[in-house]
């Protein structure tokens, strides 16, 4: 039991990106994503034992991930933050580096008014999964996973546009 | 917008934080909607027993006679035989296991006909003892034909009877719709709505 307790830590922490932009995209407020990323990892222990190596770790990973965040409910009716961020913020002066952790802070931001279907497809994408790897993940069609995930990237764009932001 | 340039950050960006240690897999309690439902149901099944064992002891407390007393007994022997055959059940979906490493349609739909059978379930144990009730409160009414209430029935007329017989079945199955939908309604909304997601085209 220790044994295996060992190797599925070594495994998940190698990993562990994954469950933090998993959480920050699913949810707003630190103590939020907290909450998310301590039931993805109950939820990753639990379902350890069918995970049987035949497939790839992270491939595995990603769907418990992406499970458990599409039904984790911590309140009884999630209210999304829908303030954009601060248009004010000078992106003119800012280094190369926080220019790339501001696009990301805006698109965490816009990811928030997506829905949580939409969240996994373009989280999926992002990890730079195939259509065909999307739908097998999602149990969709290869054709519904490309028009779903079409549909949501221009979905984002008019997001971060309407937030006043472009990249 | 690029989409390719935005996926290179993306895939650069390595958010820290601590280590994942033991002490997180020691955490017992989940917060899938199927966990939140089981839970309430494990509540419900202590106040049941409460309320059983208090009904074992109504004919001491009311002075029941010979003949309805005869007749408590066997609806008790019945509500008691359903709650156990209903709470075998809750049981058997409390004790069962799910896998989340299935592909997410197939395991958002599992969660939503597992949570919907047993919400179901939940109802038809409720209008069951609710009916039970009701029965036994007209056996009492027969029987007991000197006994305030049925002198009282009998001033009554029969079409004011049925027309009372009729909203109580009414007014019972709105109660058990109204406290399932508000008791674990919200949880099989909340699934149902990722499974249209996911089904929308």
């Amino acid at each position: 039991m220790k044994e295996t307790e060992n190797i599925f830590l070594t495994l998940i922490n190698q990993h562990r990106a994954i469950i933090h932009k998993i959480t920050k995209m699913y949810m707003n407020g630190a103590e939020e994503q907290r909450d998310l990323f301590q039931e993805i990892v109950l939820q990753l222990w639990k379902a350890y034992p069918t995970f049987r190596g035949n497939s790839k770790f992270t491939t595995w990973m990603y769907r418990v991930c992406l499970n458990t965040a599409l039904i984790y409910f911590k309140k009884d009716s999630r209210k999304v933050d829908k303030m954009p961020l601060d248009e004010n913020i000078d992106i003119i002066d800012v280094n190369e580096s926080e220019v790339k952790e501001e696009k990301l802070a805006y698109l965490y931001a816009a990811v928030q008014e997506l829905n949580v279907v939409e969240k996994a497809l373009i989280f999926l994408f992002l990890e730079n999964q195939s259509h065909r790897e999307i739908a097998e993940n999602m149990g969709i069609s290869e054709v519904n996973a490309r028009v779903k995930l079409n549909r949501t990237k221009e979905k984002l764009q008019s997001i971060i546009k309407k937030n006043g932001y472009e990249f | 917008m690029n989409f390719d340039d935005l996926k290179n950050e993306w895939n650069a960006e390595n958010p820290e934080g601590n280590n994942i240690s033991t002490d997180m897999l020691k955490i017992k309690q989940a917060h899938t909607p199927i966990d939140k439902i089981r839970a309430k149901m494990k509540h419900e099944f202590f106040y049941q027993l409460f309320f059983l064992v208090f009904m074992a002891f109504i004919p001491y407390l009311a002075g029941f006679s010979t003949a309805i007393n005869q007749v408590y007994l066997m609806t008790y022997a019945i509500t008691c035989g359903f709650t156990a055959y209903y709470f075998f059940k809750f049981y058997l979906f409390y004790k069962n296991s799910y896998d989340m490493s299935m592909d997410s349609r197939k395991n958002i739909l599992w969660f939503y006909y597992e949570m919907k059978l047993n919400v179901e379930l939940y109802k038809a144990l409720t209008y069951i003892v609710a009916f039970i009730a009701v029965g036994f409160l007209f056996a009492y009414l027969f029987i007991e034909q000197a006994s305030v209430f049925a002198r009282l029935l009998k001033k009554l007329s029969t079409a004011y009877i049925l027309i009372n017989c009729f909203v109580t079945i009414l007014v019972i199955g709105a109660i058990t719709e109204l406290w399932a939908w508000f008791y674990y309604g919200k949880y099989l909304k909340q699934v149902k709505k990722v499974v249209d997601e996911l089904d929308y085209e």
